[in-house]
């Protein structure tokens, strides 16, 4: 019996087995295409998501790719156990913490592949209305993510946002407790920055502090925010997170002294100030250096933008599991990434590559092994950032790129646009005036039908320039428009239970009370009950 | 070339009863089953042995470059050269604490309410869920874990703090010493771990529990009953005594499943390398779950770091599942000869 | 062991022993005992103290003092219950019986909190999968075409489960014959090795799965296949369940009866034939039980696979080459993500293992779950009608030799040939 179940056992699997094997083997004939397999980033994991459906939808062709963090990703490129891999920055020949330099066995050659920002999304409610229009300075987020700045009401904060009454709640910033090329993009921005606030130089491992909470990977990052007990975080993260998860985004103050969310549109501006490492000798040839992108002076620029790239092998050892037949798989999906791909990037919530990047990558393309010398036909190429025959200095989406509104500009008005994932608005609570940003005439929340319910959360510090507070009464106005996600519900303040007083007493007095009221009967009674029998005994 | 047989014949006196012997010559058949039947020992032994070996050779790199600071260092920074698994440790063995506080209780009520006071069918349904129950994977225990229990846990674990905070384990403070009240201070803690590896390892310590208070013997229960004694006085005088093996090999077979728990606890801690004593706040860390954190960004050092971790795990888990067998073991013994 | 029966002259059908009890002629007998029934007044003691801890709690917490909160409403009922009830106990009973009925009722406690937690983690994963669950494209689909923004019409796992099926096989393949093969090893052949065997696959059981998946992935994947595969996480998962089949296989091959192995020999019975023919057969429920515990803990663990077999969304039926998901793996991967859809997906995925893992469980019940030699009704009716076939076709042939009765023990000499099915 046990041979016949154990026979049986087997000769089931072995014919789902080969009956799966069978129906796979035909598709994968029918195509030419050989499945190919990477790991890395994900920061950019939403854009390889949505093209690996697309590819394998539309060409029958088959991407693996598991986003396991851009340390990893370079890690299993240089153990050779995957085709490809995604990464935020290059190999590192010098680590900052002083570990042997990483040094891949095979040649490989880095693509840019989707630019986008690194966006600041937070869970932060005024008075149970959440709050979509927060602005932060460069300085301010270094601040956050060092510990130096830890209660929402700091009035640093307050100074980036007069039309907000900043609760008082203590900062959760959330990191990133894997190796991440985010943390590695943040850290180098903030290093070059602010190096009188963040101290560590650029790394990959976001050291811990304080109040932080430590999240692996992306989503585990934006999935802690996103919870219901995520009130109070900010993480870093790529824009395209906030958005799928229906959060708002910090507006970072730019060099031209306004306060800008990462689209398309301002990563795409930012980044025509990026500088390409084109020296093709060097082994970091493609990567890019991005001084010139945090300060940019475009009115229209996000300052922590940046490429993530794709790193891919150009020759084949033997013993590796890459082949010719994957490297023309790996070719064709990048062609399609750098062309049709980018179509969706502004969707997803990244930004187009540009034309002189996807010229580049070209050249990359034409030296993996088995893409059979072809490149990309930039006359061919439906890439959203040109045209056919435009110079590939050009970025048409940098050109219809639109300026910021007024109310973004560094001051006391503060849009109430919503930002990210979170399209409504955020009524004016502080005492700078509120402005939409797409300059919809009449500034909309004016109707102040205020019930301060006694927080005393404090009136917003006095704007610095002119423009005439239109709301501050208590510095707590509630709004009663609807177009959000709730309505705005006042939240008594309670006192957290600290001593006794005579209330608490009396309240336990009576309730001992009622207790003795419901007890002492029947007890009594049993005693008078016990006493007269022992009266008659 | 002893077969094991449990019967021992007896031996006549005088020189006339050599025992007779089973077979003078193998047959060749039997040959090929011993054979057989020792490759499969060989073959396992030597699966086992590889993996004991390779990890330890492998270990043995990061242990030479550290030494013994390899146990008092709370930083995991492999690349630097300065790492320990005291910090990692600590947490695991933190949660490991906590779940026990939570299944313990549970498991030994359950036990009694299984072998003693539940009767007919209901028992007999009852032990089947618990045992159906040591079956759901972990992951569901993790998913529970962080999508309902850590949301509804926050205002217990705060409460706790407030009442409690004199007592240091349970003090949530900042880094000023401050009381720290916000929600955001009681998530991914090892309370809510420790919760949830707890209810994971509830059915395993109750069936063994079970099985051990089952074997006490009858004649000892009824002898109780007879000279009067209510139920929990005969649970107090003959199952618990006879239990007592029972009850703390389940508890250490327990403790050596919590060790090693990985995904529910990687699902919901927050990765520190600090030894944090305030359970109730956020921040926390396991040996498995560092494990399944830094396995792949790891340079080839950095694994051979992760393999000490791992070996200080499984020698740790390995010495308290001895204990425990052993326990079981002779309890068991003990109790059978009264049967 | 049945034939015994068929050689006296009652009908086993019907026969059923007894404890016969002495006639206690005229000495008085009291009422029987009840130790763990309940009486109609303890029953209304528990009903009624049950209600009023509620009401108590429901006053205290609406009225009388500032607490709120469902748990804490939860803790006063229940502390407020157990008070009132030992008062209502204690109006009639001594000291003794109200701890036993205090006892009693935390043991009960206990059990209710146990069961209703672990019902409620089950039906919370059922209920919230089931938005996922609902679609039949979840069970017919892989996540190939399916992009990050697609909802739950999109997609599904059949790749993950088609994953669990392929890895889960190459473990058994694995771990079966070893496992079992060296369980007999162990009490078949024995010796010294046997027990340096038995120690080292026990001191194995405590390999954490993590260190399994950790040892395949330093050694076979970077060491050998230098990629992430189905294989190298079926051979996780077999480092993982293999002491635990040689384990629970070594237990109930303890404990077939040493009788029926002496009689096989005594039969004269070669060593092979005696294992293939007696002990597994008769531990044969004890051995699929512990086979199909192994693999539902080997289906369920997560930990081994995320280490070793990579993340794909299409299908991969090929274990040698390419990433194959399992369904642990792609639960925790769809929960990674924060959007609900896929968190919904992963409940969706967390459901359908957790009822393929109770599946195998209740398959395992249903085979297994008795000692060696421990019959059902009907395989004992279907033995002793076999016995009883033997009986008359032995009466038929030794009919010449007027011997009605067939000939005891010292048969075997004779037998040349234990042939037991």
């Amino acid at each position: 019996m046990i041979r016949k179940t154990l026979l049986a056992v087997v000769s089931l699997s072995l014919l789902t087995l080969s009956a799966l094997a069978g129906g796979s083997a035909t598709t994968a004939h029918a195509d030419t295409y050989f499945p190919i397999t990477g790991t890395g980033s994900t920061w950019s994991q939403n854009a390889l998501d949505q093209w690996r459906a697309n590819v394998a939808k539309n060409y029958g062709m088959q991407v693996n790719y598991s986003g396991t963090g851009s340390s990893q990703g370079r890690r299993d490129f240089i153990a050779g156990t995957v085709d490809f891999a995604i990464s935020e920055i290059p190999f590192q020949a010098k680590p900052e913490d002083g570990s042997p330099p990483e040094s891949p066995s095979v040649d490989y050659a880095y693509l840019p592949i989707v630019a986008g920002g690194t966006s600041f999304m937070y869970n932060l409610k005024i008075n149970g209305k959440r709050v979509t229009n927060l602005r932060l300075s460069g300085a301010n987020i270094a601040k956050i993510f060092t510990g130096a700045i830890t209660n929402w009401n700091d009035p640093a904060l307050q100074k980036d946002n007069p039309g907000l009454a900043m609760p008082n709640k203590t900062i959760v910033p959330v990191i990133r407790s894997d190796g991440s090329g985010t943390s590695a993009q943040f850290t180098l921005w903030m290093s070059k920055q602010f190096p009188s606030i963040w101290k560590t130089g650029m790394t990959s491992m976001f050291p811990s502090f304080g109040n932080a909470k430590a999240q692996k990977g992306s989503d585990g990052v934006a999935g802690y925010v996103s919870q219901n007990y995520g009130e109070g975080a900010i993480t870093y993260v790529e824009y395209s997170y906030a958005k799928k998860s229906g959060y708002p985004v910090a507006k970072v103050l730019n060099a031209a002294g306004y306060y800008v969310e990462p689209t398309a549109y301002s990563v795409a501006v930012a980044l025509t100030q990026a500088r390409i490492n084109t020296d093709k000798g060097s082994a970091a040839y493609l990567t890019q250096i991005l001084d010139g992108v945090y300060n940019a002076s475009d009115s229209r620029a996000y300052p922590v933008s940046s490429y993530s790239y794709l790193i891919v092998p150009t020759e084949v050892k033997s013993g590796s599991i890459f082949n010719t037949n994957k490297g023309a798989t790996l070719a064709a999906f990048t062609r399609y990434m750098l062309c049709e791909g980018q179509q969706q990037a502004a969707t997803l919530g990244y930004s187009p590559l540009p034309m002189n990047l996807v010229q580049a990558g070209s050249d990359q393309i034409t030296r993996i092994p088995g893409s059979g010398g072809t490149g990309i036909d930039t006359s061919k190429c439906n890439n959203p950032t040109f045209k056919a025959g435009d110079s590939p200095t050009k970025n048409q989406l940098a050109k219809i790129a639109p300026y910021p509104a007024a109310c973004d500009k560094e001051g006391a008005n503060q849009c109430t646009t919503g930002t990210g994932g979170a399209g409504q608005d955020t009524p004016t609570t502080g005492s700078g005036t509120g402005g939409s940003a797409n300059n919809t005439p009449g500034t909309t929340p004016s109707t102040s039908t205020g019930s301060g319910s006694g927080t005393g959360t404090g009136s917003g510090t006095t704007p610095t320039s002119g423009g005439a507070p239109v709301v501050d009464e208590n510095g707590n106005v509630l709004s009663t428009t609807t177009s959000g996600t709730g309505q705005a519900v006042a939240t008594p303040f309670t006192l957290p239970a600290q001593g006794v007083g005579v209330s608490q007493w009396l309240m336990l007095a009576a309730a001992l009370g009622l207790i003795a009221a419901v007890v002492l009967p029947p007890l009594l009674l049993q005693r008078l009950r016990a006493g007269g029998e022992g009266g008659n005994a | 070339m002893t077969a094991m047989l449990s019967t021992s014949l007896p031996r006549a006196d005088g020189d006339a009863a050599t025992p007779r012997r089973f077979l003078s010559r193998a047959s060749i058949p039997d040959i090929v089953f011993s054979r057989l039947a020792t490759s499969a020992g060989v073959i396992t032994v030597s699966i086992m042995l590889a993996v004991g070996l390779f990890l330890s050779l492998r270990a043995s790199t990061a242990l030479q470059t550290v030494g013994w600071s390899f146990l008092t260092e709370q930083q995991w920074s492999p690349e630097t050269h300065t790492f320990g698994v005291a910090a990692v440790l600590f947490g695991t063995v933190t949660i490991a604490v906590i779940a026990l506080v939570v299944s313990v209780p549970l498991s030994i009520g359950t036990a009694l309410l299984l072998s003693e006071v539940a009767t007919g069918r209901l028992r007999g349904l009852l032990v089947t869920l618990v045992d159906l129950m040591a079956a759901v994977p972990s992951i569901v225990f993790g998913l529970w874990g962080v999508y309902f229990l850590q949301g509804n846990i926050i205002p217990v674990a705060k409460w706790i703090s407030i009442w409690f905070g004199w007592v240091p384990f349970f003090a949530v403070t900042d880094a000023q010493g401050q009381p720290f009240t916000e929600a955001s201070a009681f998530t991914s803690s090892a309370f809510i771990a420790g919760i949830v590896v707890g209810m994971m390892v509830v059915p395993t310590q109750t069936s063994i529990m079970r099985e051990a208070f089952a074997r006490a013997p009858i004649g000892e229960r009824e002898g109780a009953y007879a000279l009067g004694s209510t139920r929990w006085g005969m649970i107090r005088a003959v199952v618990l005594p006879f239990g007592k093996g029972g009850i703390i090999g389940g508890i250490m077979l327990g403790l050596g499943r919590a060790l090693g728990e990985t995904i529910a606890v990687y699902m919901i801690i927050s990765p520190i390398f600090v030894i944090n004593w305030q359970v109730l706040k956020t921040g926390t860390n396991s040996v498995s779950a560092l494990i399944a954190l830094r396995y792949g960004e790891a340079s080839e050092f950095g694994l051979s770091a992760l393999m000490a971790a791992g070996l200080v795990l499984f020698l740790l888990t390995l010495v308290i599942n001895f204990t425990a067998s052993s326990i079981v073991a002779r309890s068991r013994s003990g109790a059978e000869s009264d049967d | 062991m049945t034939d015994v029966t068929e050689l006296l002259p009652i009908d086993p059908d019907t026969f059923r022993p007894a404890t016969r009890m002495p006639d206690p002629g005229d000495t008085p007998r009291g009422a029987r005992r009840n130790v763990r029934g309940m009486t109609a007044r303890q029953h209304f003691d528990l009903i009624g103290a049950a209600v009023a801890g509620a009401s108590l709690a429901t006053l205290l917490f609406g009225w009388f003092a500032p607490l709120s909160g469902a748990i804490g409403w939860v803790v006063v009922a229940f502390v407020s219950f157990l008070g009132l009830y030992v008062l209502l106990v204690s109006l009639d009973a001594d000291l003794q019986e109200v701890i036993d009925r205090l006892t009693a009722v935390l043991f009960a406690s206990a059990g209710v909190v146990l069961f209703g937690a672990l019902a409620f983690i089950v039906v919370y994963t059922l209920t919230r999968g089931l938005d996922a669950l609902t679609h039949t494209n979840f069970f017919t689909q892989t996540m190939q075409f399916a992009g990050p923004l697609d909802p739950l019409t999109t997609g599904g796992i059949i790749h993950a489960i088609v994953g669990t099926l392929i890895q889960i096989a190459i473990a058994l393949a694995i771990a079966v014959p070893l496992g079992i093969g060296t369980a007999v090893f162990l009490n078949e052949v024995g010796g010294r090795f046997a027990r340096f065997v038995r120690t080292v696959s026990d001191a194995m059981t405590a390999l954490p799965s993590i260190v399994a998946g950790l040892f395949v992935y330093a050694a076979v994947i970077q060491g050998v296949t230098h990629e992430r595969s189905g294989l190298a996480a079926g051979i996780a998962i077999t480092v993982m369940m293999l002491p635990i089949i040689i384990r629970s296989a070594d237990v109930v091959l303890r404990l077939v009866p040493g009788n029926l192995r002496e009689a096989s020999y005594g039969l004269g019975a070669s060593r092979w034939r005696t294992v293939w023919h007696v002990v597994l057969p008769t531990a044969r429920s004890g051995l699929v039980t512990s086979v199909i515990l192994g693999t539902a803990r080997g289906i369920g663990e997560t930990s081994p696979v995320l280490l070793t077999s990579g993340v794909t969304a299409a299908m991969n039926t090929n274990p040698l080459s390419g990433p194959m998901i399992s369904l642990p793996l792609q639960v925790f991967d769809f929960v990674r993500s924060p959007e609900p859809s896929m968190v919904a997906r992963g409940f969706g995925a967390a459901a359908v293992l957790l009822v393929l893992v109770l599946g195998l469980f209740m398959l395992a019940r249903t085979l297994g779950g008795r000692a060696p030699g421990d019959l059902s009704a009907r395989q004992r009716r279907a033995v002793q009608a076999a016995s009883r076939r033997d009986v008359q076709r032995f009466a038929a042939r030794h009919a010449p030799a007027a011997v009605a009765q067939p000939t005891l023990p010292d048969a075997p000499a004779r037998a040349t040939q234990g042939d037991p099915s």
